[in-house]
């Protein structure tokens, strides 16, 4: 069982058919269509290798279920995620408003989860522009007030798909330094109040 | 205030309630008549010496073990003919003791026996390692192969080690003195467990990637065996720990999906086509690899096998689809497998994965993400009601009181290829058959009624039957009473008007004797 050593788990978060898989799986295709870390049997995971400057970060990409019966789990699925891409569709503006109920919930959660905010089918949208529902400069407003990255993907024609991900390895790789100065035990969720246990640091 | 306290007949004294260092706050009955801050001072004083204890002890039962260590080292080079059966080498008399911490009885009897000899009879040293002994050749066999395991385990670690040379040796001291250390903490709960170790895990790994100058590769490769032979010895006394619920969790887990049996793959909207025998053979595989996580000791064997079990699922869906499987087919396979499988002990080995598993491995790798399913899967279960199956809530009680069982319906729909193949027969064999008897009874029921019915109106027949008779009887009676006529006196021979063509009377003839 030696699988991939990842530096950073990934969350892939939106409503149902918004294009959360087929987003990874564009940009999976795209680069590992005849290379070796391919997973062949499934997409569900994504080990995936990205060169940012000398380094090379390994992001984890963690597809998630869509279908609403399942939502309620979804907490247990970003927790301990470095990143999370939330996805809403440009031509339906109620997954717009189930994005801002994901950012709201990893704010409240995921203090060191790093917010990307993406629109997708971007496609659509530049050949009908009647069928836009989301204005850019709304969203863009709102990344703004969170804190966040804002993109407008399509995966039919991979426009921004790379710049994506590409951006998220980088936001990692330089945030790695400072987190790892900062914080020196990884929380499993759990108060962090070690007072009483910090017998097992002696040495 | 001092009326008041002076009627109650309670005396007071400020100084009584001041903290006892003398500080000049105030003190607490709960913190031995100290204020916060003496008292933190305090314990933490009276745990840095039980610490120090600790380690003294660790550090001379790890010279034992060094000793024994190149005594073993030399024996393995000399002799290979010799049997190297673990039990009989000559290493494992003094690595023998050890593997006993894991046991919750023995462990106790050996800390205190060391302990007290310890603090009250420095000049024996040996003892504490004759009593561990005596309580090893008492030990019942059924240990053995437990302890057989925790000593290849101990083996395979030292092998591992001796190949780091001294940073091994430094490795493998932190290591035993840590699991010594572990041994006095069986009363903290199992948060408190789960955080030394994962904070012995964090300075392991944060001094190794000094050493190794930010490999992370090596630090993990080390890290994976640290992992191995702590857990190995510590499973015992921190696997679904009495301080928990775990126990009780696992058992209401049990008995859900028991009554969960009804549940069918088509209501999970599940792609896996199980009458392709390939499927169905992925299938087993999944479940058999589910269930063999209980009997692993080690949480990233433990994440072995679920990770196993969901490659497997995801064959069955590659195959049943023609096509890779995503999230959206995943967790509800992966639910349907827990279902059909009902892994022994699921919520403690979730628990134990999540408290004492690397957390490197378990928050962002491949191991993690399966994982991070299965504790989704058992939530699902735990929370699923009839809209989690687009059930109406009367269907689904009636389920699960088992007043009904699901016949394929409508909600089929969602089945792919159920356009072009509806299959109504796809039911379980067990259950068509099951119908079938039913549909016997139900007619020999009918039937029995009849002759019920034919046999009351024969009783009735019966019963009326000496009536109707008696009645007719009467009836004639009535009809024609018993007449008794005057008598008529004649001469028999009156009427008689042929007799004189009568023969003549025969004379007796006569003999002479
Ligand atoms: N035109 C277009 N369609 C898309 C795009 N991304 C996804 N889709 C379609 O949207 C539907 C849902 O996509 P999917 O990735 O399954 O969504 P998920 O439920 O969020 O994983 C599918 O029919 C996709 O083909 C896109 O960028 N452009
Ligand atoms: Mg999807
Ligand atoms: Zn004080």
């Amino acid at each position: 069982m030696s699988a991939i050593r990842v530096d950073a788990k990934v969350v892939m978060l939106g409503k149902e058919s918004v294009g959360k898989t087929s987003l990874v799986e564009r940009y999976v295709h795209h680069r590992f269509l005849v290379g070796p870390y391919q997973n062949t049997i499934g997409a569900a995971f994504v080990a995936k290798p990205i060169q940012v400057g000398e380094k090379v970060i390994t992001l984890g990409i963690w597809d998630t279920a869509g279908s609403e019966r399942y939502e309620a789990m979804s907490r247990i699925y970003y927790r301990g995620a470095r990143a999370a891409i939330v996805c809403y569709d440009l031509t339906d503006s109620s997954s717009f408003q189930r994005a801002r109920f994901w950012v709201k919930e990893l704010q409240n959660c995921e203090e060191h989860c790093k917010i990307y905010l993406c629109g997708t089918k971007n496609d659509l949208v530049s050949g009908d522009r009647s069928l836009r529902q989301i204005d850019y400069h709304d969203a863009q407003d709102f990344a703004e007030e969170i804190g966040a990255q804002h993109f407008e993907t399509s995966s039919k024609t991979g426009n921004n798909v790379d710049e994506l991900f590409q951006k998220v390895a980088e936001d990692y790789n330089s945030s790695a330094f400072e987190y790892m100065t900062e914080e020196t035990s990884v929380d499993l969720g759990q108060k962090k109040d070690s007072y009483f246990y910090s017998c097992c640091h002696n040495n | 205030m001092s009326q008041r306290t002076e009627r109650r007949g309670i005396h007071v004294d400020q100084s009584d309630l001041l903290c006892k260092k003398g500080c000049g706050y105030y003190g607490n009955a709960a913190w031995q008549g100290l204020c916060s801050k003496c008292w933190r001072e305090e314990y933490q004083r009276v745990r840095q010496k039980q610490i120090q204890d600790d380690w003294a002890l660790a550090e001379k039962l790890q010279r034992e073990e060094e000793a024994a260590y190149a005594s073993s080292h030399g024996a393995q080079t000399q002799s290979h003919t010799q049997s190297t059966a673990p039990q009989t080498h000559p290493g494992h008399t003094s690595l023998g003791p050890f593997s006993k911490f894991e046991e919750k009885k023995t462990n106790e009897k050996t800390r205190k026996v060391t302990t007290v000899k310890k603090f009250f009879s420095p000049s024996s040293r040996t003892a504490p390692k004759k009593e561990t002994q005596e309580v090893r050749t008492t030990s019942p066999s059924l240990s053995r192969h437990a302890s057989f395991e925790t000593d290849q385990v101990s083996k395979d670690f030292v092998d591992f080690l001796k190949n780091l040379q001294k940073p091994g040796r430094e490795i493998h001291k932190q290591c035993r003195a840590f699991i010594v250390n572990m041994s006095g903490k069986k009363d903290l709960g199992a948060d408190e467990l789960s955080e030394c170790v994962q904070d012995f895990y964090q300075s392991m790994a944060d001094r190794l990637m000094s050493h190794y100058k930010g490999s992370s590769e090596s630090v993990e490769q080390v890290m994976d065996q640290v992992e191995k032979y702590i857990m190995t010895r510590l499973y015992k006394s921190v696997f679904c720990p009495e301080t928990t619920d775990d126990e009780k969790k696992d058992l209401a887990t049990q008995k859900r999906i028991r009554a969960l049996h009804w549940v069918t793959i088509q209501m999970l909207c599940v792609s896996m086509d199980e009458e392709i025998p390939e499927v169905s053979e992925n299938v087993v595989k999944a479940i058999t690899d589910i269930i063999e996580m209980d009997s692993k000791r080690v949480p990233r064997d433990k994440l072995g096998c679920i990770t196993r079990c969901s490659k497997h699922i995801f064959s069955a869906i590659r195959i049943t689809k023609n096509e890779p499987a995503s999230a959206d087919d995943f967790l509800p396979a992966l639910i349907y497998i827990v279902l059909k499988a009902n892994p022994p002990r699921l919520q403690s080995n979730i628990q134990y994965i999540t408290r004492f598993c690397n957390p490197s491995r378990l928050m962002t790798g491949e191991d993690g993400y399966y994982f991070t399913n299965l504790c989704c899967a058992a939530a699902f279960i735990e929370k699923l009601d009839a809209q989690s199956l687009n059930l109406s809530p009367e269907e689904f009680e009636r389920y699960m009181s088992g007043q009904a069982s699901p016949r394929i319906n409508s909600s089929d729909a969602d089945w792919p290829g159920a356009g072009q193949t509806p299959d109504v027969v796809a039911t379980n064999p067990v259950l068509a058959q099951l119908n079938h008897n039913l549909e016997l009874l139900s007619s020999l029921n009918s039937r029995q009624e009849t002759v019920m019915e034919a046999a009351q109106s024969l009783q009735a027949d019966l019963l009326s039957w000496p009536q109707a008779v008696k009645r007719e009887v009467q009836e004639i009676l009535e009809k024609y009473p018993l007449q008794i006529l005057p008598r008529t006196v004649s001469a028999i021979d009156a009427n008689n008007m042929d007799n004189e063509n009568l023969p003549p009377p025969l004379t007796p003839q006569v003999f002479a004797g």
